[in-house]
């Protein structure tokens, strides 16, 4: 799978040209990563949260010095971002509410997608990164979410948790 | 009887294999090639009947001699014929257990030594002209009409062959199906010609059909130009019927459409149906160009019924095809085999193929497809030529670095833009206004970064009206479309007003 720097399509393998926006995939190939927190080390188990989201959970942000969370269920992407109303490419998630442009937030900062049973984060190649539990993410490169885990968007610091309908 | 079958080729074997490596070769293509392995393939299906005529001719040994013996004494007198080159995107992929795309660009030349048999070879023509006089075209369209028809007649040699149709509702014979010679009395029939009435394309069609079946003949470049300016309505089916009529009997239809009330995606599956192109004329000014332009490039052909058939392995899908180079037209991938009209001296033919592999591929070298071109050489008395190309690539599970061929990316870059309109296209008859709007503006973006400003606000003003009204004008879907598809073409957008 490809994926568009600038617009984070998802493009079939093999493409050269995003399908959306029209631009060369410089990218590197990113193969989708699926991993099953079965094979995750007991030990780890409790420090972290589990990878496993449930088909009907919602994911909730809780961003820093917000006074309500952001509760949403993932489609197949959620791009996030802060709302350029001059810019053709909008973001899924507008978090200029939050203090974007203050804290260094992208206008495509990053993006969240779904696999079956997973999330991945992906940063799009961000001004200032995106940081999940402290560590810089690589561009275009993806990383399983867990529940509980730290997302900085630029210095926008939020916490990700996942919730099951049951609960 | 010159021969123009090479079962040697077809097998991909030397002309002094055993009868035990000719029968291993037919094996192995066989196992591609069989109507029950690969079903749905009209491609496979003829490369199956020709590999199978290779087989018997090389494993019956009288036969084998006759044959070799003929292609010896032919050795002496070297024909001419073209270079079928396929330049494939990636020569490496990797194992991803996902689906993968693939391109290959197929590339048609006349030999090098081509040029030296142009003057005394040049090509006949049997030429229908099959025109709109509908009401629609009364006035200054009829007139340049009729001036372009002037111009055909005089530039037409003595012993080409010339008729016209012209219909409304009704289709009548203008010039019955004749050699070029009193040219005047031709000009004054031309002359005659009054606009009224509707616009009944297949009756045309079908009379153009009748006219230029009575001189049709391999010897000849046959071909059929319709031009109209409006819509047909309930005789489409009938229409395309016609067009595949012509296209097995080895006539190319070439569409024309003037101003913006015609039905583009209707004349592009007749022209593409017989190897012809489409062409969208913008207004009365640009007919003369378009039609002498045409008609010159008919009488330059090197060979006639070019054909690309496509035989993908049976777990490989066609999904697209299309004519880049000479004139940019989407081509029906549908029918593996495709009709790619003419092949003129100091010209290629160039089509971009687009396949899919599976998800389950096995490590090592495999096939992807066998793709063949055939065509009838002028110079060579109409001899029929045929080139073979079986394409595979390697299955790894590392991932190699394989930069793609420039050629490939130049031709993708621009495609790339015909088929985001096209997608617009496509999500407004889904009914999803937001989608069109979204992927318009996204081509607006692009074009504006390629340098295309006009194009691009053309693009821009077409999302805004998406996004108001829920639908394109006419003008700016036409212009998008082939526009967009004017870009592949070497002389780059063609502006005609």
């Amino acid at each position: 799978m490809k994926i568009c720097p600038n617009c984070a399509h998802r493009n079939r393998e093999g493409y050269f040209y995003c399908e959306e926006c029209g631009r060369l995939l410089t990218g590197k190939d990113t193969r989708a990563i699926k991993v099953e927190t079965k094979d995750l080390p007991k030990e780890m188990s409790g420090i972290f949260g589990t990878a496993h989201f449930e088909k009907d959970a919602t994911i909730v942000l809780m961003i820093r010095d917000a006074n309500q969370p952001v509760t949403f269920k993932p489609d197949r992407r959620v791009v996030f971002g802060r709302l350029d109303p001059t810019a053709l490419n909008k973001p899924d998630v507008d978090l200029t509410p939050y203090g974007a442009l203050e804290n260094g937030v992208s206008r495509i900062h990053c993006a969240i997608y779904r696999d079956d049973m997973t999330l991945t984060i992906i940063d799009l190649g961000s001004a200032n990164g995106t940081h999940l539990n402290g560590q810089r993410l690589i561009p275009e490169v993806p990383r399983v979410l867990r529940d509980g885990d730290e997302i900085q968007f630029g210095k926008l610091v939020a916490h990700l948790y996942f919730k099951t309908s049951g609960t | 009887m010159p021969i123009d079958f090479d079962p040697y080729g077809e097998l991909g074997v030397a002309s002094n294999a055993s009868v035990e490596d000719i029968k291993t070769a037919y094996r192995r293509a066989a196992r591609r090639l069989h109507p029950d392995v690969n079903r749905n393939s009209a491609g496979a299906a003829a490369q199956f009947q020709d590999i199978t005529a290779a087989h018997e001719l090389l494993t019956d040994d009288a036969r084998r001699r006759e044959y070799d013996a003929q292609a010896k004494r032919e050795a002496d007198q070297p024909r001419l014929g073209f270079t079928f080159r396929v330049t494939t995107s990636k020569r490496t992929v990797v194992l991803l257990g996902e689906t993968q795309v693939v391109y290959m660009l197929a590339e048609i030349f006349p030999d090098a030594r081509a040029n030296e048999h142009k003057s005394q070879n040049e090509a006949r023509l049997n030429l229908t002209l099959v025109l709109d006089r509908s009401n629609s075209m009364q006035g200054i369209r009829l007139e340049k009409v009729k001036v372009a028809a002037h111009q055909i007649i005089d530039q037409m040699r003595e012993d080409d062959v010339l008729s016209i149709v012209s219909f409304n509702d009704r289709a009548e014979v203008v010039i019955e199906a004749t050699t070029v010679r009193e040219r005047s009395t031709l000009k004054a029939r031309v002359s005659m010609m009054s606009a009224f009435g509707g616009t009944e394309i297949g009756q045309g069609l079908k009379l153009g059909l009748e006219q230029n079946r009575k001189f049709l003949a391999p010897r000849l470049v046959n071909h059929i130009i319709m031009l109209t300016d409006g819509h047909t309505y309930g005789d489409q089916d009938f229409t395309l019927g016609l067009a595949r009529e012509a296209a097995d009997a080895g006539i190319s239809i070439s569409a024309m459409g003037l101003g913006q009330e015609w039905n583009d995606k209707f004349m592009d599956s007749i022209a593409s149906a017989t190897g012809g192109s489409t062409s969208y004329i913008n207004s009365a000014g640009g007919v003369v160009r378009f039609l002498n332009d045409r008609v010159r490039g008919l009488a330059n052909t090197f060979a006639e019924r070019v054909t690309l058939s496509v035989a993908p392995d049976p777990d490989i899908k066609l999904e697209s095809a299309f004519r880049l180079l000479p004139d940019p037209q989407p081509l029906d991938a549908e029918s593996h085999i495709i009709p790619l009209g003419g092949l003129q001296y100091n010209r290629s033919i160039v089509t971009l193929l687009q396949f899919e592999l599976p998800v389950d591929l096995k490590l090592g070298f495999r096939t992807i497809a066998r793709l063949s071109v055939t065509g009838d050489i002028f110079p060579n008395d109409f001899q029929r030529f045929k080139s073979i190309n079986d394409m595979s690539l390697e299955v790894t599970d590392t991932q190699v670095e394989d930069d793609p061929p420039q050629v490939i990316l130049d031709a993708l870059g621009k495609l790339t833009l015909y088929r985001m309109q096209e997608q617009a296209q496509a999500a407004l008859e889904r009914g999803d206004v937001g989608e069109a709007t979204r992927r318009l503006e996204n081509l607006a973006t692009r074009l504006f970064e390629l340098g295309h400003g006009e194009l691009g606000q053309q693009a821009q003003a077409e999302a805004q009206q998406v996004a108001f009204t829920g639908d394109f004008t006419d003008k700016g879907r036409k212009r998008l479309v082939h526009q967009t598809r004017y870009l592949l073409s070497d002389s780059g957008p063609e502006e005609n007003e």
